[in-house]
């Protein structure tokens, strides 16, 4: 291609890349943000919905299987045969199970961790 | 959002404000939508679209830039990526409606009737306004969204070798109309 040809097409980009503001400019970019807020807002509803309903439906199979009177037993049979495998590993442990709290502060600290496991999936589901 | 708040964003580039929405900051991209919101919206006008219709499609593309900004990584401009969008955007919209094809068609050249200045000579949205569509929407995919001859092509789903043809008749045609700042294309050309 000739250069001078070159000349004209590099003038009519120029030409193409000269735009005044517009008078609206300032309604346009409300615009644009609040259709990014409500795009947002829709995602946090649709997570929180979606999360609510894994819910309800986790929380009634637990129940429609009476799950916890059959976690319950496991739970005395676990903590029974945990009980003495750490006695057994590690004697100097008796402390974590004669303690005020017992096999209930295990329990309990799983239930926490199990918690934030929740809490970051959360996390990760609202960056994604 | 506070002034100060404001200022930050006011005095960082755009590359910078593109990271900063990567990671989910929306008033980042809004500066980013106040900086280049309306040569967007002109070009698109420029291409051939109403008002209304430049202005829906370059909120479109800008939510699909947001939607998509990591994928922006500095290497063009900022303007020119979210031009490369919405000038898709418009040609996919021609294509949906079937007008384009009908227009190419049919399409016979207009000469020009009328001028905004006395000496003939007219700026580029006038000298746009007196090319045939499938020219102006040709000239301008390639020189105001900065499409290759090819993307063109793709983008409006035509032969590469029509397009070419378009965007030949409309350069012709604009050299002899325009004048920029009281130059022409043609007196460049000469003095180039």
């Amino acid at each position: 291609m000739a250069v001078a040809e070159l000349e004209v097409e590099r003038a009519l980009e120029r030409m193409f890349a000269r735009a005044t503001e517009l008078p609206d400019a300032d309604a346009f970019v409300n615009r644009v943000q609040r259709r990014l807020d409500r795009g947002w807002a829709a995602r946090r509803i649709l997570i929180g919905g979606a999360g609510v309903v894994g819910g309800v439906i986790g929380a009634s199979q637990l129940i429609m299987s009476n799950l916890f009177s059959r976690a319950e037993a496991a739970s005395s049979e676990s903590a029974r045969v945990l009980t003495s495998s750490v006695r057994q590993i590690a004697p100097q442990a008796d402390w974590l199970f004669n303690g005020p709290a017992g096999i209930e502060a295990i329990w309990l600290a799983a239930g926490l961790a199990v918690v934030a496991m929740g809490l970051v999936l959360t996390r990760i589901i609202e960056e994604i | 959002m506070s002034r100060a708040e404001r200022h930050r964003l006011t005095s960082l580039h755009d590359v910078e404000l593109a990271t900063l929405a990567a990671s989910g900051d929306r008033q980042a991209f809004g500066e980013l939508v106040r900086r280049h919101g309306s040569a967007v919206r002109a070009l698109l006008r420029r291409i051939g679209a109403t008002a209304t219709e430049a202005d829906d499609l370059a909120q479109d593309a800008f939510i699909s830039a947001f939607e998509s900004i990591a994928e922006f990584r500095g290497e063009g401009t900022f303007a020119s990526w979210v031009k490369k969008i919405a000038a898709r955007a418009h040609a996919r919209r021609y294509q949906r409606d079937k007008r384009l094809r009908m227009r190419i068609e049919a399409a016979e050249p207009e000469d020009v009737g009328h001028s905004a200045d006395p000496s003939g000579r007219m700026d580029l949205d006038e000298a746009l306004k007196s090319l045939a569509e499938a020219e102006r929407l040709c000239v301008s995919l390639c020189y105001g969204a900065g499409l290759s001859h090819t993307e063109a092509a793709e983008a409006l789903n035509l032969p590469l070798g029509t397009v070419k043809s378009h965007v030949k008749r409309g350069l012709d045609k604009l050299k002899t109309r325009l004048a920029p700042d009281g130059d022409t294309l043609e007196g460049r050309r000469g003095s180039g």
